[in-house]
């Protein structure tokens, strides 16, 4: 390589490296603060790495418990309710699980009778999906909210659950017809004609063929049923009802806010998706179906 | 047993696909369906394979009809023109398929699947998927996929047309010991008529969702139906002339302001008439002495391989081709003298551009 070539390459690993770290900083920022005692959080000037590090944020939305960070440090009155921690971690997990299981299941097979079946509006249905999709949350939620009260679902984990399909379905259901679209016909013939039943070709070829695009629309659902703030806020008033998003708002409280659990909640919110992100990489990468057809 | 298809119709929406085709395939026997895009092969053959059901007609093997079967209650099988290999499985599983979904045990299952992997030479590619083969290996898989079932009939749509020429030449051989070896009824879609020539017992020449002649490729080639199967059958295609006159023993032709006699005729008997002369280039002669000649320029000269094509214009508008020996010297610019073999003239009805021959046999 020439030295040009070098230069070039040692700048560009720069600057990714500095667009790396920006994109990165809230992360660790978050991370940093959720390890450092009480008094070191509103240390002036700010420090990323912290003088002390302590569990004791993690530990105290773990165990529900409030516990002092050291004997000799001032007692800080942590007005928040650590001990909804996990409630709300277990409601935000199966709120968001149970829509994209939903949603995908019924997506999938929407998507798949656009696109295989012929009847009256099945070219339009997609068009008419994405129009929906196209609402903003904040113009669906009260309808969705008087709809909910008029079957008593207000306040109960059904209410998120069903809020979260109305938004990620029709997305996903377009998503997933543009990917049928791409699987070629033949694949299914073939099978039909090597003696499978419809169902089973749906299950033995079109499954697999439209797995990167299902992942695909899964995480999709899955973000936004887990990062919601509005449905959530809108719909459920008890606080052990709550999801983590609008849960983590209780520790702020009056002129008090208490970052360190805050920052901890952050971090562990992220976490699962980030692992769920690393796992399902390898799906995501297009091209699985490269080569089943024509050379 | 033979297979009967009894005037089927078929029609998408308003547009009619498929008219009245009327055909027998004898047992063990390589039919193959040629024609231009569009002019409903596929079509036939996919209800052939149950795929599409026809608007009206009836399919029959023996005396059992079958065209109200699914295609997976047929036991028919079909090498689809893009291969159709299932992406996620490998090769073993690709062939294995069928055997499996009708419940054949495992190690049954694995000793046909080798079986025929042997046959076709792709043992060391039974752990691979299909996007790890090449064009002609995904071929075979196909191939395997549908052998392993021994169906009773085999449906190809042009399963040859992505490979590149040489391989295209080479599983066109493997292809007709394929079916000489397994000796099942094949049925082959194809628009290259060089294919149908070469690997067909019989050929359906189709057109407009008609069939325009069904008959071997020798009655094909030497007695084309009509205009259009004499020009779609051969290569180079058949040279027309318009308005030849048969007559007094000759055929003659109206080259400019002049008329003159091309050949002796061997058919013109009864009154004189005026046709649309088709002769094949390899019919055509140069630079001959004896009978009846008309002067002509060549135009164009084609080296290929063996033979000349030489382009011909023989004025008035009236331009053929012709198929010589590749050491005959001609060039390009030079005034020859051009005749046709006479007993290998295709006399046209102008109209109708049915053959003159077939016209008579029917009277």
């Amino acid at each position: 390589m020439s030295e040009l070539g070098v230069v070039r390459r040692v700048l560009a690993y720069l600057v990714l490296l500095a667009v790396t770290f920006l994109i990165c900083f809230p992360l660790i920022w978050a991370f940093s603060t959720s390890i450092k005692g009480p008094k070191e959080v509103m240390a002036t000037p700010p420090r990323l790495i912290p003088t002390e590090a302590t569990a004791a944020n993690y530990r105290n939305l773990i165990t529900g418990k409030e516990q002092y960070f050291r004997a000799d440090q001032a007692y800080v009155p942590t007005t928040a309710a650590p001990q909804h921690f996990i409630a709300w971690f277990t409601n935000s997990l199966i709120v968001s699980g149970s829509s994209t299981l939903i949603s995908i299941v019924i997506s999938t097979l929407a998507a798949y009778s656009i696109t295989r079946f012929r009847y009256w509006g099945r070219r339009i249905i997609p068009y008419f999906s994405l129009l929906g999709y196209m609402i903003p949350s904040i113009i669906l939620v009260f309808p969705l909210f008087l709809v909910m009260a008029q079957l008593s679902l207000t306040n109960s984990l059904w209410s998120l659950t069903f809020g979260y399909v109305s938004i990620t379905l029709p997305f996903s259901m377009w998503l997933l017809w543009a990917f049928f679209r791409g699987i070629p016909i033949e694949l299914e013939e073939a099978a039909m004609i090597d003696g499978a039943s419809r169902l089973r070709v749906f299950v033995d070829i079109v499954l697999p063929s439209a797995l990167p695009g299902i992942i695909a629309a899964a995480i999709f659902s899955l973000i936004v049923s887990w990062n919601d703030f509005l449905f959530a806020r809108v719909f459920i008033n008890s606080i052990e009802n709550l999801p983590l998003t609008v849960g983590v708002m209780h520790f702020f409280e009056g002129v008090h806010v208490d970052w360190g659990l805050m920052m901890a909640s952050a971090v562990l919110m992220t976490v699962p998706m980030a692992i769920l992100f690393m796992l399902m990489q390898r799906h995501l990468v297009a091209g699985f179906g490269a080569g089943a057809v024509k050379g | 047993m033979t297979i009967r298809l009894d005037h089927i119709y078929k029609s998408f929406g308003p547009v009619p696909v498929l008219k009245d085709i009327h055909l027998e395939f004898p047992e063990k026997a390589f039919v193959t369906l040629v024609g231009p895009s569009g002019c409903g092969k596929t079509t036939l053959l996919r209800i052939l394979a149950g795929l599409e059901s026809a608007t009206s007609g009836a399919i029959w093997h023996g005396k059992e009809k079958v065209s109200d079967l699914a295609p997976g209650k047929r036991d028919v099988a079909m090498v689809f023109q893009s291969y159709a290999l299932y992406p996620h499985m490998d090769v073993r599983a690709n062939i294995g398929y069928g055997l499996k979904v009708r419940g054949v045990p495992r190690e049954e299952l694995d000793r046909r699947v080798r079986e025929v992997a042997r046959v076709l030479e792709i043992e060391h590619l039974l752990g691979r998927k299909p996007r790890q083969l090449s064009g002609g290996q995904r071929q075979r898989v196909a191939l395997g996929r549908a052998m392993v079932r021994k169906p009773w009939l085999f449906l190809m749509d042009e399963p040859l047309s992505n490979l590149d020429a040489k391989l295209r030449v080479t599983m066109r051989g493997e292809l007709k010991r394929f079916h000489l070896r397994l000796e099942a009824t094949t049925v082959y879609v194809t628009h290259d008529q060089l294919e149908a020539m070469t690997m067909s017992d019989l050929i359906a020449v189709m057109e407009h969702g008609v069939v325009q002649q069904y008959a071997t490729p020798a009655e094909i080639y030497n007695r084309p139906a009509n205009t259009f199967v004499a020009g779609f059958i051969g290569s180079p295609p058949m040279n027309f002339i318009e308005g030849a006159r048969i007559g007094g023993g000759e055929v003659s032709i109206r080259a400019g302001e002049q008329v003159a006699a091309v050949a002796a005729s061997a058919v013109a008997s009864g009154a004189d008439r005026v046709v649309r002369l088709g002769v094949r280039p390899q019919d055509v002669r140069l630079d001959t002495s004896e009978g009846a000649s008309v002067p002509g320029e060549v135009t164009l000269v084609q080296l290929v391989g063996s033979e000349k094509l030489v382009d011909l214009d023989l004025g008035g508008g009236v331009r053929v081709t012709a198929e010589v020996k590749a050491e005959l010297a001609v060039e390009q610019g030079a005034r020859v003298r051009v005749s046709f073999d006479p007993a290998k003239l295709h006399l046209f009805d102008l109209e109708s551009g049915r053959n003159l021959a077939f016209v008579a046999e029917r009277a």
